[in-house]
């Protein structure tokens, strides 16, 4: 009897398997939340049909900017300072400004240490998209607060958390960011196609993810927490032990609709999807909405702000159209009747 | 009374923003088309209007280019520094002062004092504007008791204001005014006089930043990311001046990105995204802006990023005297960031250099594949100096270590980022969007083939190979430039701006019989012409300005053992530009030390 025939394996437009572009083994908390933002970049990635080699990707510092080493193994990226993404991109998009470039930060990186490197990103429209993982804590420091923590959020040890929260989506709203979104990292499919929009946009293209942290947002208080304390107290006082989780169900929630996820401690998060009326236009209906969800603690998630019409910064800086890693060393380099001319001024 | 020709220092006192630069400029440039050795020097506040401001202009037929050490002629605008600026003269000094100044006057009897109204004059032309105008009377005072060319006046003014023909009328009929004041109402007493000399070599002023910034531009920079701060603004915005004359095609393209960052950090972040895309990525700031910089500078060394910072240096730490100088940062640029680092240092001591400097930068960054530093100071950068012009680049550019083609990827038997194959200690690289060798950059610890490692081989041999990397730059950096007597008996070893002040300090020195040889340093790390400079000498001193002597730190901890006693230390800081006579003090002082 003759061998199976092999599988035809799937390709995209640009005929590569998704093989292409995946990356390496995750080195994070099994179940870790990151992990599925991996597989949706990949996925993304795929779909949209990119070469994988023109795709950058850039990080700082933190459990987040690990995963770059986790996906698209066949694009260069630079893993660089922490919460100092934002620059170290502009700087080579000004250089070449044809690759994707996809920045992966947390909210440590982003709304504290970075959070003027992003504001700054934004403010200049800087083409790029900006995934935020976050979590509300400080994993690899083993779980401080972050600033994107909620006001009641409790650690297993200290006082709870009574700093009020930044809302990366609403700041960035606020900043006149060209695309706001909000997902989950439990939200695949509209992840996904979130992420496959960004990649699309010509522009700065934020996608705040809440992640949730499988070790270290641990209370029941938490909107953002597994809490398995309760069952696993001993366990737990074991700082390097971690729990072996399953990455969180699957869930997708139609438009206008909210839904109760259960998350691994049994706690929940609600999380509504914002209705097919919203206008991503109308930065105030936006802005509304986010303020509503919190009031009744909720999420809301999906394409919150969209705006097409702002010049990116490739426009904004007035260079040729060839990106200037392609520009010649001759063009570079004026010419020596250019420094003769101005010695002979300089003389005159 | 026998004339004084030609050797003389000119204190101008006028208060900050009150546009007393251009007169001055006008005066020292007036000098200068006269032929004579001329040399300034703006001291100014922290400050946009108001505070006191000393212009010192100081002819040299010699060619000494400090301060003199003691003032000969004071002009007198300012009412806020005015008795300590009358105090502060020598017998037999000049001084000129508005006589309109309420409350103030000068009543030393041992000083030729000349009282001209210059407010009141200056309101004749217009009286809303008299008191700009007031600065360009005194110029044209002391043209008539100096005996400056009126034709070299008005081509100065006419340089100054460039084709603004209102501008070059009202300061040429208020240099008039004041020529006329002088010649009716005052009569000269002093010896004080300019001769025209003989020009072998027509040359023309032009500061240090601008040097550099054209410098850059004929290396090809194709992003400048920066962030304002002084003494450096002046480079950043000279680079900007020049795009659209020099980096502009007809469709009014440019083919380099200028970024004004939200500070120093992003802006090293800038420089370094540039370098590791493959573009030529440069900035420029002072010492505050290089502190800011340290995590980033620590990163292209351990990833191998080129990138080039130029650090205008002015008084530190901290805040410092923002408007002073101070060869500040040797250290911090030598050794920047935290970890084992050892970085590339250029140390231009003249404009010529600066501009050098300014393209050679970028290819010593790229073949190097690290962080390379510009040093000038705020003297060297913000003050003019005489230039007989610029020198176009004598080689290609220098790219480096890039592996663009797939061929000669596939040619490589093994490639790895950071694997040394041809035991130079620099690797090969590739650039993002080429899929070739695609690795992801970071500032932990990777082995030869740029994937992530703690393994203590791996950490250790990378350090190991670094330091060869830089060690092996040393000899294809420029040389020092060695002046050096045929007694070889005390050797000076200084860099950057004292340039301007050694040969003086050297002539202060040998009228006491001693034989002195100068080594200029001119990058870090040292090249081996200056260990045996110092070895050739009996005795060396390494003269700096600074508190701390951070070049001599150098010396001590890498000469050899047997060196280390020879040399010793000269450094003096407190914000002024060098004045020969105090380092040269210092010197003798360190030689009779020595002695005993």
């Amino acid at each position: 009897m003759s061998e199976k025939p092999a599988r035809a394996v799937k390709l995209n437009v640009i005929n590569e398997p998704k093989d292409s572009y995946t990356g390496g083994k995750s080195s994070l908390c099994p179940g870790c939340g990151h992990d599925q933002i991996s597989n949706v970049v990949v996925t993304a990635a795929w779909e949209n049909g990119l070469e994988p080699h023109r795709i950058a990707k850039m990080s700082g510092i933190g459990c987040s900017s690990k995963t770059p080493a986790y996906y698209l193994g066949q694009s260069h990226g630079f893993n660089t300072v922490h919460g100092r993404m934002p620059s170290v991109t502009t700087g080579a998009y000004a250089i070449n400004k044809d690759l994707l470039y996809l920045g992966v930060s947390g909210d440590g990186d982003s709304a504290s240490i970075g959070i003027g490197q992003l504001i700054h990103a934004i403010r200049r429209n800087m083409d790029m998209v900006y995934i935020v993982e976050n979590n509300g804590v400080y994993g690899l420091t083993k779980g401080q607060y972050s600033a994107t923590a909620d006001v009641g959020s409790k650690k297993k040890k200290g006082q709870p958390n009574e700093t009020q929260p930044i809302d990366l989506c609403a700041l960035a709203i606020n900043l006149g960011c060209t695309f706001v979104a909000r997902s989950f990292s439990g939200s695949k499919k509209q992840l996904t196609s979130l992420l496959k929009a960004a990649m699309s946009h010509k522009g700065f293209a934020l996608i705040d993810v809440i992640s949730p942290c499988v070790t270290f947002n641990n209370n029941d208080e938490s909107m953002r927490s597994y809490g398995y304390v309760k069952e696993n107290e001993i366990t737990l006082h074991m700082a390097d032990y971690i729990p072996h989780f399953n990455p969180v169900q699957e869930v997708e929630v139609p438009e206008g609709h909210f839904r109760d996820i259960t998350l691994h401690d049994g706690s929940t998060i609600r999380l509504e999807t914002i209705s097919a009326e919203h206008d991503p236009g109308d930065a105030m209906a936006a802005l509304t909405a986010l303020h509503n969800a919190e009031q009744s603690a909720k999420h809301v998630t999906g394409l919150l702000y969209f705006d097409a019409s702002k010049p990116s910064l490739a426009e904004d800086l007035g260079i040729v159209d060839t990106p200037l890693l392609d520009v010649s060393d001759e063009e570079l380099r004026p010419s020596k009747a250019s420094l003769d001319a101005l010695n002979a001024e300089f003389l005159s | 009374m026998d004339s004084i020709v030609n050797d003389f220092t000119i204190n101008i006192a006028t208060a900050n923003g009150t546009g007393s630069q251009s007169a001055n400029l006008i005066l020292l440039q007036s000098l200068f088309e006269m032929g004579v050795p001329v040399s300034g020097k703006n001291l100014f506040p922290s400050n946009i209007s108001g505070l006191p401001t000393w212009y010192i202009v100081r002819l040299s037929d010699k060619g000494y280019q400090a301060p003199g050490d003691r003032t000969h002629i004071q002009v007198l605008v300012n009412p806020a520094t005015w008795d300590e600026d009358v105090a502060a003269l020598e017998p037999g000094s000049v001084v000129i002062w508005n006589s309109d100044t309420k409350g103030k006057t000068v009543e030393r009897e041992d000083v030729f004092s000349y009282p001209v109204p210059m407010s009141s004059l200056a309101r004749k032309i217009n009286p809303k504007i008299a008191k700009l105008v007031t600065n360009i009377v005194y110029v044209g005072v002391l043209a008539e008791l100096l005996g400056i060319d009126q034709e070299k006046l008005e081509s100065a003014v006419a340089k100054q204001f460039k084709g603004k023909t209102s501008a070059i009328e009202l300061n040429i009929t208020a240099l008039g005014l004041g020529r006329d004041y002088c010649k009716e109402s005052l009569t000269k007493g002093d010896p004080y006089t300019v001769h025209a000399r003989e020009i072998d070599a027509p040359q023309f002023f032009i500061e240090g930043n601008e040097a550099a910034a054209l410098g850059a531009h004929y290396g090809g920079v194709q992003l400048l990311a920066w962030y304002p701060i002084t003494p450096s603004s002046s480079m950043a915005e000279g680079i900007i001046a020049y795009i659209p004359r020099l980096r502009t095609d007809e469709d009014g393209k440019a083919n380099v990105a200028v970024i004004q960052a939200e500070d120093e950090l992003a802006a090293a972040g800038m420089v370094l995204g540039a370098g590791w895309a493959g573009g030529r990525g440069m900035t420029a700031t002072s010492g505050p802006g290089i502190s800011l910089m340290q995590e980033f500078i620590g990163l292209a060394y351990f990833a191998e990023i080129p990138s080039v910072f130029w650090d205008v240096t002015r008084v530190g730490p901290s805040t410092g005297l923002p408007t002073r100088t101070q060869q500040s940062d040797i250290s911090m640029l030598y050794e920047g960031s935290h970890g084992d680092t050892q970085h590339i240092v250029l140390i231009p001591g003249t404009v010529e250099e600066c501009f050098e400097y300014g393209w050679r930068a970028f290819d010593y960054s790229e073949r190097f594949q690290t962080p390379v530093f510009g040093m000038s100071d705020l003297d060297l950068g913000m003050n003019r100096w005489a230039c007989s012009g610029f020198t176009y680049p004598d080689q290609p550019m220098d790219r480096g270590k890039v592996v663009r083609e797939q061929e000669v990827f596939d040619a490589f038997e093994t490639f790895g980022r950071y694997l040394d194959v041809d035991g130079d200690g620099i690797p090969y690289r590739t650039l993002p969007g080429s899929g070739m060798d695609p690795i992801l950059y970071r500032g932990t610890g990777h082995n030869p083939m740029g994937v992530y490692s703690e393994k203590p081989e791996d950490y250790y041999n990378l350090m190991q190979r670094l330091r060869t990397k830089i060690d092996n730059a040393r000899d294809l950096l420029p040389a020092p430039v060695l002046r050096q007597e045929e007694e070889c008996e005390v050797g000076i070893v200084f860099l950057g701006s004292m340039e301007n002040s050694i040969q003086e300090i050297d002539d202060i020195l040998e009228a006491t019989g001693l034989k002195v040889s100068q080594c200029r340093v001119r990058a870090l790390p040292l090249h081996s012409d200056v260990e045996a400079f110092v070895r050739r000498h009996e005795v060396n001193i390494v003269l700096e300005i600074n508190r701390d002597g951070q070049l001599w730190g150098i010396f001590r901890r890498e000469l050899p053992n047997d060196l280390v006693n020879k040399v010793h230390s000269v450094a003096y800081s407190d914000g002024m530009p060098p004045r020969a006579q105090i380092y040269a003090d210092l010197i003798m002082a360190k030689l009779e030390e020595v002695k005993q």
